[in-house]
């Protein structure tokens, strides 16, 4: 990966010298990842932006931007007063759905986060009994796939749940007016469900993320900050979160992007229409690829652009956790 | 949480500066007329007073409820699916194995097809056929074959990246640890790329990609942790070629890594599932599919039993793990 001229490009090939060698090195060891990553990855997204203008949804023909115009006439059509002005009679359905993954997004990663935080810095900070053992079990969900979360919310909150039988009982109602799951989409106990289930799958993850920030904390410091009188909370405002700021910040873009890329959960929920519930439906219903590579694109460059710039114009660190 | 990090953006945050500093700005008031100025108010907040009886029991309740909500339903599966039937808040009728039959495709069902899909053979001499769980069998090899081309890409890159400095390593290392493609993305940039492919070799190809960035972290913290260039320069010396010091040396003693990493990147394989979903057209089904089908489509307990079943291959890996030193699935922490 070095200056790309055909001189130092022969000198890669044919080493003269150590440093040449070392080239030919890292070279020779980059070369599977790079074929791995273009054929698995570049080549096919390319593709998948060719099938985003094609005029076609079974082959790559013609060029038309229709699926964009479309796409980005629905999302204008959704915002509040703008839409009616510009686009009256267009169909707002994606806006819905990109606002949806966006809010929906937003909320679990704060709560997920916040969480998070608490629950690294309760391991930390306190000597548990059998810590080792609570650690192995928060891990558990994160090799869970979304379809699993979901189940587990089926279990704890469906019709035949364990909780929502138990607070119909309590409370005297029918199971069917507490249950979370199994709830027509878009109602307030469906989408709650739901929320649950992204809860589910990204605490753990929020928290591994935290607990490599943790691990570097300067105990020091607060320690002298409590001897000098300050409480456990305003220790933690004014000396902890500011060292764990940048991990915080870190945990945040990642949890995010993870949250909207969730597919399998909303899948067997059928809660809320997201982004990525709607790639189902052009694919699977309507079979119009060149509409879901077009979404697939923006949603794709949304992400990449957000984990990117936000890792590199904020002070996030991604800890290893 | 974004503006005002700004200024201790650069650097190692200065710990020494915030109690004064911060405390000073932040808090003019409740300090009891004590004196005021760079020192910080030495009483508390209501608040505060209120954190040093309760912070550890509220914190340590969170922790409960969490492990509660995350590993209670777990387990209430688990004990669901031996049981004849669950209506309500507790289990009723009596213990049972055949969900778990059912869901392994051991016995024949009314929805057969949605079990495991099975290999009937017949024992020779006895006249007796044992069905065979083929299924899963297939797509726990899949997984592997993921995980052996995670090897071969994920040891160089994080070797390369690890010991040498060259222009575009830091890009090329959050290219590799950063998952960067969501597995619904590729799968559906998958579609019109390799039609001819089959499925499996489709999968399998997309399971490695996705999953690279578990390897190449875990085999990196190994890396890490050796003076790879003294070993380098101590074997060249002693007059290893430098492909024989790489083989024989330098992975060899990254062991630890690769074996942690080997476990997770299989395990995720295995129950991977978005990806999956949109490239999967013929062929043996892929474990994450035929849970799906049996979470959307089948009675509770048989689904239980399902799901099950991957539970207790995630113990069986999580127990691997922690005898290589690892504790859960923690190296990376986000897919």
């Amino acid at each position: 990966m070095s200056t790309l001229d055909s001189e130092s490009l022969r000198r890669t090939a044919v080493p003269e010298t150590e440093r040449d060698r070392e080239r030919r090195r890292i070279a020779l060891l980059s070369v599977p990842f790079l074929a791995l990553a273009t054929f698995g990855a570049f080549v096919p997204l390319a593709q998948m932006l060719r099938i985003s203008t094609s005029q076609s949804s079974f082959a790559a023909e013609g060029f038309t931007l229709a699926a964009y115009r479309e796409l980005f006439a629905s999302m204008v059509a959704y915002l509040p007063v703008v839409g009616d002005v510009l686009v009256a009679d267009v169909n707002p359905v994606y806006g819905v759905v990109v606002w949806n993954s966006l809010w929906f997004g937003a909320l679990t990663t704060v709560v997920s986060v916040a969480f998070g935080v608490c629950l690294a810095h309760t391991l930390e900070k306190y000597d548990l009994p059998f810590e080792g053992t609570i650690v192995t079990l928060l891990s558990f969900p994160i090799s869970l796939p979304g379809i699993v979360a979901a189940f587990m919310m089926i279990v704890l909150f469906g019709t035949t749940g364990v909780l929502s039988n138990a607070l119909a009982f309590l409370a005297g109602t029918e199971v069917d007016t507490v249950a979370l799951t199994g709830q027509p989409s878009g109602t307030t106990n469906a989408v709650v469900g739901l929320f649950f289930g992204y809860l589910y799958s990204m605490i753990p993850r929020a928290t591994f993320l935290l607990r490599g920030t943790y691990a570097e904390v300067n105990g020091d410091a607060e320690a002298a900050a409590r001897s000098l009188g300050a409480g456990p909370l305003e220790t933690f405002w004014h000396v902890t979160l500011p060292q764990i700021r940048p991990g915080i910040v870190g945990a945040v873009i990642l949890t995010f992007r993870t949250a909207l890329a969730i597919f399998g959960t909303v899948l067997v929920l059928k809660a809320l229409s997201v982004v990525t519930f709607r790639f189902d439906q052009e694919i699977q219903v309507g079979f119009d690829l060149p509409m879901a590579s077009a979404l697939a694109a923006v949603f794709f460059a949304f992400t990449l652009a957000f984990t990117f710039l936000g890792l590199r114009f904020t002070s996030a660190e991604v800890s290893e956790a | 949480m974004t503006d005002d990090h700004a200024s201790d953006a650069d650097g190692e945050p200065a710990v020494d500066d915030y109690g004064a500093a911060e405390t000073e700005s932040h808090d003019p008031a409740t300090d009891g007329g004590v004196t005021r100025g760079d020192v910080p108010s030495a009483s508390n907040g209501l608040l505060d007073r209120f954190s040093v009886v309760f912070g550890r029991r509220f914190l340590v309740g969170v922790l409960a409820v969490t492990l509660v909500f995350l590993i209670g339903p777990v387990l209430l599966t688990f004990v669901a699916s031996f049981f004849q039937s669950w209506t309500g808040i507790a289990p009723s009728g009596s213990l049972t194995l055949i969900h778990w039959e059912q869901a392994l495709g051991l016995v024949e069902t009314v929805g057969a097809s949605r079990g495991l899909g099975t290999w009937v053979v017949d024992v020779p001499g006895t006249g007796l056929a044992v069905r065979l769980p083929a299924s899963i069998a297939f797509s726990m090899l899949l997984a592997l074959a993921g995980v052996g081309i995670n090897l071969l890409v994920g040891i160089p890159i994080a070797y390369a990246v690890t010991r040498y400095d060259f222009y575009g390593r830091d890009l090329l290392n959050a290219v590799a640890v950063l998952p960067i493609v969501p597995g619904i993305i590729l799968g559906i940039a998958f579609l019109r790329t390799y039609p001819n492919l089959p499925s499996a070799a489709a999968l399998v190809i997309g399971y490695s990609l996705l999953k690279t960035p578990y390897m190449v972290l875990a085999v990196q913290s190994s890396f890490e942790s050796m003076e790879l260039r003294q070993l380098e320069e101590s074997a060249r010396s002693l007059g290893a070629s430098w492909p024989r010091t790489f083989l024989t040396v330098l992975v060899p003693n990254a062991k630890r890594g690769i074996v942690s990493g080997s476990i997770i990147c299989w395990t995720l394989a295995a129950a991977e599932f978005n990806f999956s979903y949109i490239v999967y057209s013929r062929g043996p089904k892929p474990f994450s599919l035929f849970l799906f089908e049996n979470i959307s489509n089948n009675p509770f307990q048989r689904a239980a039993a399902a799901v099950s079943i991957y539970f207790l291959i995630v113990a069986l890996v999580t127990a691997l793990l922690r005898a290589t030193g690892e504790r859960g699935f923690s190296t990376g922490g986000v897919r």
